[in-house]
C-alpha cells in the first residue's frame, strides 16, 4: 500500500482536476437582473437618506442662526426682558477675555455704564425693584474697577495713576447722571436706591486711592463678591439697598 | 483546464469604490468576476443547481448592496464574498436541512488492483462531490476552497479566520476523511 502522504497528495490532485460546474447562461442573466434591481433599490434608499441628512444640517444651521440672533438681540435687552440672562452670559464671556489691567478696567466701566442705562430705563418704566438691582450691579462693577486700579497702582504707579484718573472721570460722569435721575423721581424707594448708589460710587473711588495692602485685596482679576461680572441677573440684590 | 472567470485580486478596490458611488457597470464587472466562482462553491456544498443559483444570487446581492459594511483593512473583497457565501450556506442548511442527493451506499466505485487501495484516477467527479458533502462543514469548506476554487492556503486562512498552519492541518484531516469515506464505499 502507498504511504499516506502519497495517497492524500494523489487524492488532492484528483480533486484539483474536477471540472467546475458552470451556471446556465439563463441563470446568470436572471441573477444579474435580480442583483441589479437590488443595487438600484439600495442606491435609492441611500439617496433618500441624503435629504434627511441635509435636513439635519439645515436644522443645525438654523439653530446656529437663532442662537446668534438671540445673542445679538440680547445685547440691547433690559432687565425686564426674557433675553436679559443671555446678556449676562455674554458679558461674563467678555470678562474672561479681559486679560490686562487696562482691559479689565475698561470692561468694568463699560458694564457700569450699561447698568446705569438699564437703571434709568427701569425707573422710566416704574420697575423700581429692577432699577435697584441694576444700580447695585453698577456699584459692584465700580468696586471691582477700584480693586483693579488699586492693584495696578501697587505694581506700576504711573499706569495705576492713569487708571485711577479714568475711574474718577467715569464715577463723576455716573454721579452727574445719578443726580439728574434723582431729581426726576418721586418714588421713595427709587430715591433711596439712587442715593445709596452714589454713596457706594464714592466709596469705590476711596478704595481705588487706598494702598492695596490696607484692605487685603490683591487680585485684580477676581470679583470680590462674585457680583462684579455680567449683569448679575442670577444674583441677589446688593445688601446696601436694604440699608437705606 | 479549470476556468472560473477572472481571478479575484486587489484590483477589485477601484471597482468597489465605483459601486459605492452607484456605478452599475462596476457592479456588473464584479458580478461577472465572482458569480461563476460562487455558483461553483455553492454547487459543491449543496449539490443542486437550483439551490446553487439561489445561493450565488443571494451572495452577490448581499456583496454588492452591503459594501458599506465591507472594510478594506487587509481583508480581500474575495474573502468577504466567500464568507458571505459560507454564511448563506449555513442559513440554507438551517432552513432546509443537510441533504445528500446520492446515497453513498448505492454508489458504485471502480475496482482497484489492491482492494484496500482506492482507484483515485477512476473516481468520477460526481463521486467525489457526493463523498465530499459527507464531510464536516469545515472539512468541506477547506477542500472546496483549496482544490475546487484554486485558492492558496493563505487565502483560505483569510476566509475561514484561521492561521495558515491550522488550514494545512485541517486540509490534511479532510483529505484523510474523504479517503476513508471513499474506501468505505469501495469496501461495501
Amino acid at each position: 500500500m502507498k504511504p499516506e502522504a502519497e495517497r492524500l497528495e494523489q487524492l488532492a490532485e484528483r480533486l484539483r482536476a474536477v471540472d467546475p460546474i458552470a451556471p446556465s447562461p439563463g441563470a446568470k442573466i436572471r441573477g444579474w437582473n435580480l442583483v441589479l434591481a437590488a443595487v438600484e433599490q439600495s442606491a435609492t434608499v441611500k439617496s433618500r437618506a441624503h435629504p434627511m441628512r441635509r435636513l439635519v444640517v439645515a436644522a443645525l444651521v438654523a439653530a446656529v442662526f437663532v442662537v446668534i440672533g438671540a445673542v445679538a438681540a440680547s445685547a440691547d435687552s433690559l432687565p425686564d426682558s426674557g433675553l436679559y440672562p443671555l446678556k449676562g452670559v455674554v458679558e461674563n464671556l467678555r470678562g474672561v477675555l479681559a486679560f490686562s489691567p487696562a482691559d479689565q478696567l475698561a470692561y468694568h466701566l463699560d458694564l457700569a455704564q450699561t447698568r446705569l442705562t438699564e437703571a434709568e430705563a427701569m425707573i422710566a418704566r416704574h420697575r423700581i425693584e429692577l432699577a435697584g438691582k441694576a444700580l447695585s450691579a453698577l456699584n459692584d462693577q465700580l468696586d471691582d474697577a477700584a480693586l483693579v486700579v488699586q492693584a495696578e497702582k501697587a505694581s506700576d504707579s504711573t499706569a495705576g495713576a492713569a487708571m485711577e484718573s479714568r475711574l474718577q472721570q467715569a464715577i463723576a460722569t455716573h454721579d452727574e447722571q445719578l443726580a439728574g435721575l434723582q431729581g426726576q423721581v418721586t418714588n421713595p424707594a427709587a430715591i433711596s436706591a439712587i442715593t445709596n448708589a452714589r454713596d457706594r460710587a464714592a466709596q469705590a473711588l476711596e478704595t481705588a486711592g487706598t494702598p492695596a495692602s490696607s484692605n487685603g485685596h490683591g487680585n485684580p482679576g477676581a470679583s470680590p463678591n462674585g457680583k462684579g461680572q455680567g449683569n448679575g441677573a442670577t444674583t441677589t440684590p446688593h445688601p446696601s439697598l436694604n440699608h437705606s | 483546464m479549470r476556468e472560473l472567470g477572472k481571478r479575484a485580486s486587489d484590483d477589485d478596490r477601484p471597482l468597489i469604490e465605483r459601486v459605492r458611488k452607484g456605478d452599475q457597470d462596476a457592479a456588473r464587472i464584479l458580478y461577472e468576476r465572482y458569480f461563476d466562482r460562487i455558483y461553483n462553491y455553492a454547487y459543491a456544498r449543496l449539490g443542486r443547481a437550483e439551490d446553487a443559483e439561489d445561493l450565488a444570487i443571494d451572495t452577490m446581492t448581499r456583496s454588492l448592496t452591503r459594501l458599506d459594511l465591507f472594510k478594506d483593512q487587509g481583508v480581500a473583497f474575495s474573502s468577504w464574498v466567500y464568507r458571505i457565501a459560507h454564511n448563506a450556506t449555513i442559513d440554507h442548511y438551517r432552513r432546509h436541512g443537510k441533504v445528500t442527493l446520492v446515497a453513498l451506499d448505492h454508489a458504485q466505485l471502480p475496482p482497484s488492483a489492491d482492494p484496500s487501495e482506492l482507484a483515485v484516477e477512476q473516481l468520477s467527479n460526481e463521486d467525489l462531490r457526493v463523498a465530499l458533502r459527507g464531510l464536516t462543514d469545515e472539512q468541506q469548506q477547506v477542500l472546496i476552497l483549496r482544490f475546487f476554487q484554486d485558492l492558496t492556503a493563505a487565502q483560505v486562512a483569510g476566509i475561514m479566520g484561521k492561521s495558515v498552519g491550522a488550514v494545512q492541518a485541517l486540509q490534511h484531516r479532510a483529505l484523510g476523511s474523504l479517503e476513508r469515506t471513499l474506501q468505505g464505499r469501495a469496501v461495501n
